[in-house]
């Protein structure tokens, strides 16, 4: 196994996670890390790969991605294997539907900086990867975490109220 | 202790801090019922946003465009479907047209005389001499020179029939004469193909936007004459109700071979033309090319010289409907003729329909 290949399989889900998560789009998340993994065959030395490979993408979705057919061949084949081993979540009801929506508008509403620091650090990105890839000081990531789902879970929860309100509005 | 901020908190709870300030802050919230509500309250909106953030992993698939795949190409196999279907429905759009113009009948022996088969006759055709290629055929007229002309170009039917049809193009009914092999490409290709490239070549050509114009009708007895000038060209369209025939005079000597063939031959276009209208399966062209009799095969004038386009030409059919005889002449190739036919059958055909 090559090295980008273990880098792959290591850090893709988490990825390709984060970064739906924080673009919205499936598609366009493989699609950056997809190029942020091409942009790791070109580094000779990577200090710490997790936190390295997060800037990058984040930095990617920042610069809008670069293609490179050629090598992303080889890493779409990969993420085809793995999206055979990975069972798909069943199809959103509306509920569901509902629940992603307000989901995004919270997380849209949150600054780039907590967004980006609290998925890192829902992928396991421990603080001080969160620091290194956002340039951060390891000491206030704390803080901007704490802001982040502070903010996050009180947005959610002003939605999940705006929505009852309209639902019982027009229930009478 | 001071109580440790909400940042500092979260970090002790993500396990964040050094061994040290652990231990620190674990003895501190054993202690402080506010910072151990603080601790709880971290807990639970770690717990919430983490939650929050699953609902976003069903995220569609291309929602932005300019990220979305490369489109999926289509198979070739479904361009070619396609490309048959366009030329299906331009030959039958062509049909259809043809019917408003000529009537039903002329345009099944049109549809026959294309594909009549006939690759053995058309053969004959091919390999006669140059005189033969411009020896009229009462039967069959040049209206079979156009797919000759098309169908070996078929991915570009048009251009040739236009070059051919133009005065100054050389020779074309020597091209016609000498094209290469086409027996074999009108053979193999399906019937609806090769009426489709005569009809789009027909049809592109006619439709070339030369402007037709009606310059007069000089009176004659027995006919009604228009002058009608073409992109430069004048032609002569005479109508009158003579013996039912069609054919091709190619020259003034092979207007006299042709009196002498149509003697012996005007037996049998009769009665093809019973057989037509008796709705006989074998409508005129459907007959084999008969091998030219020995008086034809007399050498004559060469219709295909380069000259071809300076001489007088006429050309002759039979409408379908009135059964008066069309003639056409006009200082010019009989393959630019029956395409000014064509446009005028269509001029003629709309100002019926728009008296």
């Amino acid at each position: 196994m090559t090295d980008v290949e273990r880098l792959f399989r290591t850090y893709n889900t988490a990825l390709v996670r984060y970064l739906t998560r924080r673009l919205g789009d499936r598609d366009w998340a493989e699609e950056v890390a997809q190029e942020t993994f091409v942009r790791a065959l070109r580094q000779t030395s990577i200090q710490n790969e997790r936190a390295w490979l997060f800037a990058v993408a984040t930095n990617l979705v920042r610069d809008e991605a670069r293609k490179d057919s050629r090598r992303r061949k080889h890493l779409a084949l990969l993420a085809e294997q793995e999206r055979e081993s990975v069972v798909e979540p069943e199809e959103t009801g509306l509920e569901r539907a509902q629940e992603a929506a307000m989901a995004r508008k919270a997380v849209d509403a949150l600054a780039e900086r907590d967004r980006l620091a609290l998925l890192m650090r829902e992928e396991g990105l421990d603080y001080n990867e969160i620091a290194e890839a956002l340039q951060l000081s390891p000491g206030s990531v704390g803080t901007t975490l704490s802001r982040a789902r502070r903010r996050l879970v009180e947005s959610y929860e002003a939605l999940q109220k705006d929505g009852e309100a309209r639902e019982k509005h027009a229930a009478s | 202790m001071q109580h440790p901020d909400e940042g500092t908190i979260h970090a002790w709870v993500d396990g964040a801090l050094t061994a040290e300030e652990a231990a620190q802050i674990d003895a501190h919230v054993k202690d402080c019922a506010e910072c151990a509500a603080a601790v709880a309250e971290a807990r639970g909106f770690i717990a919430a946003s983490s939650r929050i953030l699953t609902a976003l992993d069903n995220a569609p698939r291309g929602v932005i465009p300019a990220a979305a795949p490369a489109k999926r190409r289509l198979d070739p196999m479904v361009w070619r479907i396609a490309a048959s279907v366009l030329v299906l429905a331009g030959g039958t759009l062509v049909v259809v047209r043809n019917q408003g113009t000529r009537g039903t009948q002329e345009t099944a022996s049109t549809l026959t005389m294309d594909t009549s088969g006939s690759v053995a006759a058309f053969n004959a055709r091919v390999e006669s001499t140059h005189a033969e290629a411009a020896k009229p055929n009462p039967s069959i007229g040049n209206r079979v020179d156009l797919p000759t002309l098309t169908v070996p170009s078929m991915p570009k039917p048009a251009p040739t029939a236009q070059k051919s049809a133009a005065p100054s193009g050389g020779a074309p009914a020597r091209r016609v004469a000498q094209a290469p092999a086409p027996a074999s490409v009108s053979g193999f290709l399906p019937r609806t193909a090769v009426v489709a490239s005569e009809g789009v070549a027909a049809d592109a050509a006619v439709g070339s936007g030369e402007p037709l114009k009606v310059i007069g009708s000089p009176q004659r007895i027995g006919a009604n004459v228009t002058l009608y000038e073409i992109g430069g060209d004048t032609v002569t369209l005479a109508e009158s109700r003579p013996v039912a025939l069609s054919g091709v005079v190619g020259s003034d000597a092979a207007a006299a071979r042709m009196q002498v063939e149509l003697r012996g031959k005007t037996a049998a276009t009769r009665n093809n033309v019973v057989g037509q209208a008796a709705g006989a399966a074998q409508p005129v062209a459907a007959q084999p090319v008969a091998p030219p009799p020995p008086v034809a095969a007399a050498p004559v004038e060469d219709a295909a010289r380069p000259e071809d386009s300076n001489v007088v030409h006429t050309i002759s059919w039979v409408d379908p409907v009135t059964r008066n005889t069309l003639t056409l002449s006009g200082r010019m190739s009989e393959a630019r003729l029956q395409l000014i036919r064509l446009r005028i059958e269509k001029e003629r055909a709309a100002a019926k329909k728009t008296p």
